[in-house]
């Protein structure tokens, strides 16, 4: 008989179930195994003594109180939005991007055959001043869902799957260090209406004391209908929630989060991309870079725009499994991400790992 | 109605059956039982957002999330300087000779900050194991063949006792 493993003299030290049998035979008759299994068991005696803590004693009912007082104040869905706190850089910079890529969607890009459907993405320069400008766009009509989001949390990829209707993206080399607790997330797929209204764009031109670029012709009452989802996505690691009234500085970006999404798409009333594009790089406090950026990419109606906070982060253009994408970010393991577009479909894969292993992810992502 | 009641019960006898033992894991792994509490509750208020208490695998989702949960926090800068503060103010209450208190917490600190070095897999496996689950138990709540748990221990005590060396050594 072959000696013994680690593990099987190990799980002697302390499991009596495992002291039996031919194992417990060997052990009998092998000096050398013997004198491994002495060798193991004073580690895990050591180690037992170094991880010795005081008996802790508590109150059940006072604690089942307080969590049932806390677990009210919580939606009842499984996702929260992580909240942003000042310290998280990282976190801030994916929801920057997150709204900025929003904004610039559903406002930009109703393309010249009045249908948006983007089948690439690149990325353009915003600044904080370009998003203060961009965010008032949204006071210049009404958005109303006619298909609202089904969020979802599953503990499995059946589940997440079943409501997506969509396969859950596979990791095939998941980096040394991040967890492999997995909480899948699923969405289904979305609808809404924005409405510009003339009326609604100049009393917010008005609140804010700016003058307001003229309206082109048809503009008001025009519609754009944003289709967004399904999606699914994994995040592995905890999901790292505050407590009601702690400090919210302190939730981490999760190690890793893959997702994929069918890509979005805008159709629009009555509106030509270029008037919509030309009225959005009118407004006060759009920087000259990212109009010059905007202006600068082809063909608009097949182009998903990705942010890039000038600040905060960096981007290159890379080639992920054989489709154009982006990544963002860099080796600190600060925080990093890829995004691309293949068949209709937008993958990411983003967390607080080295750019590379980012990388490397999307190339072996199944 | 009777059935989100009967949800609700079992919620609460699953607290009153593992709050104790999940509060341990974490307390194992910060040596600090406030904040051991406190990651206990969250793990808890997650998994009643997520979960039905009737599940079979409830015990095993909590156990695996509370080691997770205070490797995470270990892990956490913030958390160093949270703990100083705590010790500090704990100093006043202590009836050990002062300089051995002192040792004590230094030991204490510095494995701590070695367990958060290694890999989550056996970090977590040592933690639930020292805590007082059984092989078995283990096994379940990180979602491996029992007789993979020997091999985890087996590799966590050894990057362990190198990390704690390395730590001291520096």
């Amino acid at each position: 008989m072959a000696h013994l493993t680690e593990g099987t003299l190990r799980r002697m030290v302390d499991d009596p179930d495992a002291r039996a049998g031919d194992d417990a035979a060997h052990l009998e008759g092998c000096s050398e195994c013997k004198g491994r299994f002495e060798n193991i068991s004073d580690d895990a005696h050591s180690i037992a003594t170094l991880l010795a803590v005081p008996e802790t004693r508590v109150d059940v009912r006072r604690a089942f109180g307080h969590v049932m007082s806390e677990r009210k104040s919580k939606p009842a869905f499984g996702l929260r939005l992580p909240l942003i706190g000042p310290a998280n850089r990282s976190l801030k910079l994916a929801f920057v991007a997150a709204v900025a890529a929003a904004a610039l969607v559903v406002v930009a890009f109703a393309a010249n055959g009045l249908f948006f459907q983007p089948t690439t993405v690149k990325t353009v320069p915003v600044t904080v001043a370009d998003m203060q400008a961009l965010s008032q766009l949204a006071n210049y009509g009404t958005m109303t869902w006619t298909k609202e989001p089904q969020l979802q949390a599953a503990t499995s990829a059946a589940d997440a799957e079943a409501l997506a209707g969509m396969q859950a993206p596979v990791v095939s080399n998941l980096p040394n260090g991040v967890s492999t607790n997995i909480t899948y997330g699923a969405m289904t797929k979305a609808e809404a209406v924005f409405t510009f209204s003339a009326d609604k764009a100049r009393a917010a031109a008005a609140a804010q004391g700016k003058p307001l670029p003229a309206l082109p012709a048809g503009m008001d009452g025009a519609t754009l209908t944003i289709t967004v989802g399904p999606a699914i996505g994994e995040i592995f690691g905890e999901l790292q929630q505050p407590a009601a009234g702690s400090d919210t500085s302190q939730i981490t970006l999760p190690q890793l989060i893959v997702a994929k999404s069918s890509a979005p798409t805008i159709t629009s009333s009555q509106l030509s991309v270029k008037q919509i594009e030309d009225y959005v790089l009118a407004q006060p406090g759009i920087s000259p870079e990212l109009k010059a950026a905007v202006e600068a990419i082809g063909d608009p109606s097949t182009t998903l725009l990705i942010p890039i906070p000038v600040e905060y982060a960096t981007s290159k253009d890379i080639t992920v499994q054989g489709a154009p994408g982006v990544a963002l970010g860099d080796n600190t393991g600060v925080g990093s991400g890829v995004i691309w577009i293949k068949n209709g479909v937008v993958y990411v894969v983003a967390g607080s790992i080295k750019q590379d292993d980012a990388i490397a992810i999307a190339n072996n992502l199944k | 109605m009777s059935t989100v009641r009967s949800d609700e019960e079992a919620f609460e006898d699953l607290f009153t059956a593992e709050y104790a033992r999940v509060v341990g894991i974490a307390n194992r792994v910060l040596a600090d039982p406030h904040e051991a509490e406190d990651v206990a509750q969250e793990v808890f208020i997650d998994f009643h957002r997520l979960h039905s208490a009737k599940a079979q695998y409830a015990p095993a989702w909590l156990h695996r999330a509370a080691a997770h949960a205070s490797l995470n926090r270990l892990r956490g800068a913030r958390r160093r300087q949270k703990r100083e503060v705590a010790q500090a103010l704990e100093e006043g209450e202590r009836t050990l000779d002062p300089q051995k208190q002192l040792e004590v917490d230094e030991d204490r600190r510095q494995v701590r900050a070695a367990l958060g070095r290694l890999a989550p897999k056996p970090a977590a496996a040592l933690a639930l194991r020292a805590s007082g689950l059984s092989y078995a138990e283990v096994a379940q709540a990180l979602g491996v063949g029992i007789g993979q748990v020997g091999t985890l221990l087996r590799r966590a005590e050894t990057a362990l006792r190198k990390e704690v060396t390395r730590g001291t050594s520096n």
